[in-house]
């Protein structure tokens, strides 16, 4: 099975999260048929909508975990990952990037150096973990899909926070969950190689390269409050014993 | 079943339509409103804001409205009933996930209180221009349930009705009202919650290892589940089968040709008829009849007053629902009168359905208005005083000259040859 839902369905069983409580959302560029074998419920998206949907998910059952496997992260749908930084939505993002939309003939995603295709890309590419960092995430990651045991953990401790996480996978394409014997194992263990984990680094020095070796590693570690706390908090301070709290179950129906 | 006391704030009030909207979605057991703020629309996204929290619901202003309308996609599937409110820049921003919604059967309301022109047009004035977005905006062939309510007292008891129909036949629901409706202040009762008859979520209360998240009951309607209920949900914007497993491969080889679009479109045509709610009034022996749906409704029935003043026989038939069209009704008036009439705002919509289903049988008039305003009923008037004397068939709309028309445009723009 793919390393990338291997490391996931580890990451889920460390925690200790009963899987039925999980649900996967993602948006088009990411369909991993294969999980609907591992027992989580899923939801497959309009593209870029992924983040949104989940939030909906949890605001109407604050008692699911919601994971948002996303391909395109950055472009379709940034805007969400920005707000729901913001608003330290309780949401892990599992970005699979594999730097290409593939199934749409090949064309480039923004975290590709410029100059990486002749005609198409001229911007400098998004640096994912600086990103969800500055927008407030409270915990941030990059590993590549071959670091099955760091990224298993990694989604462990994302999923134990009470935030919005991002984690940054690195693999190549699509095809790599669809059929084992399509796994393009040179890229995968090229990616590898050429990383280097430096855990708890400054986030705006972990860009992506064709220069220097990739750092992966777990990047932001902190504490904030979540949007539900911060929610129930504020309204129970104005409306006091008229307001019913979101996650108590006291009443809601 | 009836709505739960906590929801429902009973009392006679002064309130505009927007306000009303509000206050009836919460009656209706919405939880969870994901909106993003756009003018004409916005009091009723601040009315629900200001009372959900006493009643356990939330709203939460998201990013955009592409946001805003996945998110209640989202809170629909893990087991509440949903909204969002917007107004015609918002709502073409939706369209893409309305066909997801439909797809996926999430039951949710949209209300958009429509604005007048195109683009960000007139953001303060009013239009009825939206109407055929609301039935055709996305790709693909789907259903959806419209309903135009004509006043704030409607726009409490239809927001109701819209989820009711949202849950029972699993559909994307719109009220297309107006600025008019929603900014208009009138008397609003809001009944004792026991009077007020909503519908639960059809959940499935079967085993567990049978349930299919697609398998349609009689009425072509599939049961539904919460997510995080240990169901195992695989659930797609792609055509799948009744387990929800996409099927693309299998039809791309020819060997399933049973796309689930076909009971999309058919659980809400077959039960058409059960959907659908009309008003008629001076039906018996009109020779005219004016067609009229929202706010020009309430203005088509000062200029049927002036026309039955000149001793002309007309009847009036409201479209409250007016997706899906009640094709049936048209074609069995057109076969009884001389002509319709629609005044609408806009440059033509309903009107072609009006004329679609008359089937050349009775003349049509389209009283047309650019929006950003309402008609003058004496334009209604003269336009039903024109459709009773014309004795010609005329087999294409006619398009009645308004006075607004006349003076604004000279009678119309003329191509230079």
């Amino acid at each position: 099975m793919n390393p990338i839902i291997t490391a996931f369905t580890n990451g889920i069983k460390k925690s200790g999260l009963e899987l039925s409580k999980v649900v996967v959302v993602s948006d088009i560029p990411f369909e991993p048929e294969v999980i609907k074998e591992i027992g989580v419920d899923f939801f497959h998206v309009t593209r870029g909508r992924a983040i949104a949907f989940g939030t909906g998910l949890k605001l109407g059952n604050p008692d699911l975990k919601i994971v948002a496997f996303i391909g395109d992260l950055m472009t379709l749908g940034g805007n969400h990952l920005v707000h729901s930084g913001r608003r330290n939505m309780e949401m892990l993002v599992i970005c699979v990037n594999n730097f290409v939309y593939k199934e749409i003939a090949g064309t480039l995603a923004p975290s590709v150096s410029p100059g990486f295709s002749a005609f198409s890309t001229f911007e400098r590419p998004f640096n994912a973990p600086h990103l969800a960092n500055s927008c407030g995430a409270i915990y941030t990651a990059r590993w590549t899909a071959m670091h099955t045991n760091e990224l298993a953990n990694s989604i462990a401790n994302a999923l134990d926070k009470r935030g919005f996480s991002v984690i940054e996978v690195l693999a190549p394409g699509p095809n790599f969950y669809k059929d084992i014997n399509q796994v393009n194992y040179e890229l995968l263990d090229f990616y590898y190689k050429n990383s280097v984990t430096k855990n708890n680094v400054d986030t705006r020095n972990v860009e992506i390269t064709s220069e220097e070796k990739i750092v992966t590693g777990e990047f932001t570690d902190k504490e904030k409050s979540p949007f539900i706390d911060t929610y129930n908090a504020q309204l129970g301070k104005i409306l006091g014993d008229k307001f019913i709290p979101l996650g108590g179950q006291s009443g809601r129906d | 079943m009836k709505a739960n006391p906590r929801d429902v704030n009973s009392g006679t009030y002064y309130m505009d339509g927007d306000v009303a909207a509000g206050y009836g979605a919460l009656a209706a057991g919405c939880r969870f409103i994901g909106g993003y703020p756009i003018t004409p629309s916005t009091e009723a996204a601040e009315t629900f804001a200001r009372i959900a929290p006493k009643a356990g619901a939330v709203f939460i202003q998201m990013e955009d409205e592409l946001g805003s309308i996945a998110s209640i996609m989202g809170a629909s599937w893990s087991g509440v009933k949903t909204m969002t409110i917007t107004s015609g820049p918002g709502y073409s921003l939706m369209m893409e996930a309305i066909g997801l919604g439909a797809m996926i059967e999430a039951p949710f309301v949209i209300l958009n209180i429509q604005r007048g022109g195109p683009s960000t047009g007139v953001p303060t004035k009013t239009g009825q221009a939206d109407m055929m977005q609301a039935r055709w905006g996305s790709h693909g062939d789907y259903e959806v349930i419209a309903i135009a309510p004509d006043s704030p007292q409607e726009l409490f008891d239809y927001t109701i009705k819209a989820f009711n129909l949202a849950e029972k036949y699993r559909c994307p629901v719109m009220i297309m009202s107006d600025e008019c409706v929603g900014h208009m202040s009138e008397k609003v009762v809001i009944p004792p919650a026991e009077e007020i008859e909503i519908e639960p979520r059809r959940f499935y209360n079967g085993p567990k290892e049978k349930y299919l998240p697609f398998k349609p009951d009689k009425d072509l309607v599939p049961k539904m589940v919460k997510a995080g209920d240990g169901y195992n949900l695989y659930i797609t914007g792609l055509i799948h089968d009744e387990r929800g497993y996409p099927i693309k491969n299998q039809i791309e080889k020819g060997k399933s040709q049973k796309l689930p679009t076909r009971r999309l479109v058919d659980k809400i045509r077959l039960n058409a008829d059960k959907i659908i709610e009309l008003a008629e009034e001076g039906m018996d022996d009109a020779e005219v009849v004016v067609v009229s749906y929202g706010i020009s409704y309430r203005v088509a029935i000062r200029g049927i007053e002036i026309a039955r003043g000149k001793g002309i026989k007309v009847g009036h038939l409201r479209l409250i629902t007016v997706w899906p069209f009640p094709d049936k009704k048209i074609n069995e008036l057109a076969s009884k009168v001389k002509a319709f009439v629609v005044p609408e705002i806009n440059y033509g919509q309903v009107v072609f359905e009006v004329e679609r289903c008359s089937h050349g049988q009775a003349n049509v008039v389209l009283v047309p208005h650019g929006g950003a305003g309402v008609h003058d009923p004496d334009d209604i008037a003269e336009a039903i005083e024109y459709a009773a004397k014309e004795k010609k068939k005329i087999r294409k709309v006619i398009e009645w000259k308004t006075r607004l028309e006349k003076f604004v445009f000279e009678g119309g723009y003329k191509l230079n040859k």
